[in-house]
């Protein structure tokens, strides 16, 4: 059975795959969405399914609802990615460096990977977006500087194991230099468990990035699911929907990407168990 | 609870006739205020000093006021607007070089000692002229305050000062506080900045961080048969959701300064036993400003400032960022004031083709993306509404091709970035209107002020002919003269814009109905309360 077939056959990550396929899709749509999300569209406070040029009504001060989600859409999953792919990107390589090269550079790169580790990663991003100044770029590193530990601790793992193999020996043989040892022949043998990370990570750098819009640390120019709650949140007792329909829109899109993710790691461990 | 209260009624002289009055059942008796009973409301910051002699402001005299009186209370009825508080009568001399103040006889400390004008003094030259926030514009010139007798001060003014603006800056910045609790040490320093002592109807109790304020009533107050209540809780809700609930559960009977957000209060007022209360707040004034940073050439153009004037749909604010709890505004003096509002000024009706045409006139072409130029928007962060209108300042200036990237600070960075680093193109501020422009409002458009001076002009605006009017305004003292002056300044900050006045608000208190005598005075939530009381 091929691994795509595998894939289709299990429920949940076919459900977490038409969950993401969605959030991308609405993305995509939102580049197409004509205008400004913010723009002021009706009047204000309009509830959702009573004008259905504004399916989704308007929130405080008449912006549509529904355009607001779909440009949120892109921000969530523009974060959430570049995040996880920062914090991946950052931890493979500490990782890598820290577990090749063994001895005093190991302990360094490992303690500060350890005091990273030890501060909440929330709390980290918190204190770094209000230092540096909310816009996306900023909010990205905030995520990223939480989450680089785990994959660098699982590389590092991995590439102890690696560095100990005959074809590492090898290249060591025929005269590498040991960092392109290290990047050309370790790394991309230890990626994969570091890859099956990606998809919590994800999912928790939208919830963060929700969590600090929420808190008003956002970036102001821009509309994400987590300002539209905290702004919905001073209504909440008359016009809930304001921050229902975000927040379910938040749920579906980690529960898709969590799923998916899943789904993908089961299929590829179980092709590797069977090789 | 109750032989406790009447326990401590035995103690007030001559109150046999009270007793009875409060031994009848209090059937029908709503409108009669009835003796006894907590009141516990919402607080929503907990300002650390409270000394409100130091520190002018809302936040500080909604809890102190209570504590510390000032020379007279503002009056809706009263003389001049003022209702007699520690004063019983105030007089300026002709030359407006002193000012006489008769004091109330047979008050007392809340530690006993005897109130004097001796206090008068102390709080006017050591606290009131060198360390309020306000007090050090308008007390400026005082030289010194003579105390004949005991119930007599008499102050001294180096420069002829207007009397019409020490009688307006009475109710907000003539806290008394003693003197020979503040004459040792630094003032501070002193510990009554944080248990303060006054001579008003209550004194305080405790203070629990995050969770209260607790005030006790003064038995020994010089009100007759007040203060009615025994005492005052300030229930910390820092989460402006909580204060709508909490009322709905009877934990609180009083949410004052707008605790309830706006959005709420159409359906709590539906509520059986709550009610929504706009009155009380006449003499508290917010003026929705956009502030402008001069030293940004295009902003530097008045068309340009005409042109955002025009792009802002004032009545829009109103209706929807204010849901009709506010007044469009047409200057720097809001259309409440009694005594110095015209009307008369140049006024910008929202017109978005006029607005473009401004732009397209003064030079600023727009381009291929549609926009002419961008700029920084910094709206203050103090409440909901000035950070919406941000929102919907930043659409506004969209519509005419000018795009602002919205910057969020908390307080402190806020200030910083406007007052101190001017690291802004437009803010969005909410300064107060404090029944005189002489008192926080020409500091927002008059030149020469350091850098660093919260809610003051730090856009680099310099106006040689406001300057001068705003000069001689300060020195002239016959009072309808000097009202002609103040005038003239609303038709020239109209004309010249070197800030947009938007709208003008002020707050919502939502109470049990059986709170009585709220918002008696055109500055209640911060008045002594002396008079307030629980019904049933």
């Amino acid at each position: 059975m091929s691994p795509a077939r595998r894939f289709l056959r299990t429920p949940e990550a076919v459900a977490g795959a038409i969950l993401l396929a969605a959030l991308i899709a609405m993305a995509l749509v939102a580049l197409l969405f004509p205008g400004d999300p913010q723009a002021i569209a009706g009047p204000a406070l309009l509830p959702p399914f009573q004008d259905w040029s504004l399916p989704l009504g308007t929130d405080r001060l008449g912006r549509d609802v529904l355009a607001e989600l779909f440009h949120g859409a892109r921000a969530s999953l523009a974060v959430g990615l570049a995040a996880a792919a920062a914090a991946l990107a950052i931890g493979s390589v500490v990782g890598t460096l820290a577990g090749f090269a063994g001895g005093l550079v190991d302990e360094v790169l490992m303690r500060i990977t350890d005091a990273f580790q030890t501060v909440p990663s929330f709390l980290l991003a918190l204190a770094f977006v209000s230092v540096v100044g909310p816009s996306l770029g900023v909010v990205v590193i905030a995520i990223a500087l939480g989450t680089w530990p785990g994959p660098a601790r699982i590389a590092r793992a991995e590439v102890l194991s690696i560095r100990e193999r005959d074809y590492v020996a090898s290249a060591r043989a025929i005269g590498m230099h040991p960092l392109e040892i290290a990047f050309r022949e370790v790394l991309p043998n230890a990626l994969p468990p570091v890859l099956a990370m990606s998809s919590v990570i994800v999912a928790a750098a939208i919830l963060t990035e929700a969590a600090l819009s929420f808190l008003g640390l956002g970036d102001p120019n821009r509309v994400t699911w987590g300002g539209m709650i905290a702004e919905g949140r001073a209504v909440l007792r008359t016009a809930p929907f304001l921050s229902i329909v975000p927040g379910i829109a938040l749920v579906l899109t980690v529960l898709g990407v969590y799923l998916a993710g899943e789904g993908i790691v089961e299929t590829t461990a179980v092709r590797r168990g069977l090789s | 609870m109750s032989g406790f209260t009447i326990s401590r009624r035995k103690m007030l002289a001559g109150s046999a006739i009270l007793l009875a009055s409060t031994a009848m059942p209090n059937f029908g008796w709503a409108q009669t205020p009835k003796k006894g009973g907590r009141l516990v409301l919402a607080a929503d910051s907990e300002p650390r000093n409270l000394n409100p002699a130091i520190v002018a402001s809302n936040g500080v005299f909604f809890i102190s006021s209570k504590i510390v009186e000032t020379l007279a209370e503002a009056s809706f009825d009263g003389k001049d607007g003022l209702a007699p508080r520690l004063a019983l009568g105030w007089e300026g001399a002709a030359d407006g070089l002193s000012a006489t103040f008769k004091l109330r006889d047979g008050v007392r400390w809340h530690d006993g000692k005897p109130f004097t004008s001796a206090d008068v003094a102390f709080s006017a030259l050591q606290i009131w002229k060198p360390l309020q926030n306000l007090g050090r514009t308008v007390f400026k010139d005082l030289a010194s305050v003579e105390t004949p007798d005991d119930l007599t001060a008499v102050f001294r003014f180096a420069k002829p000062t207007p009397f019409q603006l020490i009688r307006n800056a009475l109710p907000a910045l003539s806290s008394v506080v003693p003197k020979h609790i503040y004459e040792v040490g630094k003032i501070e320093d002193n510990p009554a900045n944080t248990a303060p002592i006054g001579t008003g109807p209550f004194k305080f109790g405790e203070y629990k961080a995050g969770q209260y304020y607790r005030l006790t009533k003064n038995t020994d107050y010089w009100g007759k048969d007040e203060p009615y209540l025994d005492e005052i809780i300030y229930q910390v809700l820092p989460d402006r959701t909580s204060a709508a609930s909490a009322l709905e559960a009877e934990e609180i009977q009083l949410a004052a300064f707008s605790a309830v957000p706006l959005a709420d209060l159409d359906r709590i007022s539906r509520v059986p036993g709550l009610k929504v209360i706009t009155k009380g707040y006449e003499g508290l004034t917010y003026q929705l400003v956009v502030e402008i940073n001069h030293r940004r050439k295009e902003l530097a153009d008045l068309k340009v400032r005409r042109a955002i004037a025009h792009a802002i749909d004032k009545d829009f604010v109103v209706k929807t960022v204010f849901l009709g709890y506010a007044a469009t505004a047409t200057g720097p003096v809001p259309k409440n004031d009694p005594q110095f509002y015209t009307a008369d000024v140049p006024t910008y009706a929202f017109d978005v083709a006029k607005a473009n045409a401004l732009l397209d006139e003064a030079g600023y072409k727009k381009g291929a993306d549609g926009n002419r130029f961008s700029l920084r928007l910094l709206p203050a962060p103090y409440f909901n509404e000035t950070k919406q209108f941000g929102d919907y300042l930043r659409q506004a200036l969209a519509a005419i091709g000018i795009d602002a990237q919205l910057v969020n600070n908390d307080s402190a960075a806020h200030i910083k970035a406007v007052y101190t680093d001017h690291a802004f193109d437009l803010a969005v501020g909410p300064p107060v209107f404090r029944g005189d422009p002489a008192i926080s409002t020409t500091i927002l458009v008059q030149s020469g002020i350091p850098d660093g001076v919260p809610f003051s002009n730090q856009g680099g605006y310099k106006n040689d002919a406001l300057d001068a009017l705003i000069a001689k305004a300060s020195e002239t003292l016959d009072t309808s003269a000097r009202t002609d002056l103040y005038k003239e300044f609303q038709k020239e900050v109209a004309a010249d814009l070197p800030l947009i006045n938007v709208a003008e608000w002020s707050f919502i208190s939502v109470a049990r109905d059986t709170v009585g005598n709220i918002a008696n005075n055109p500055r209640w939530a911060v008045s002594n309360w002396a008079d307030t009381y629980l019904a049933g």
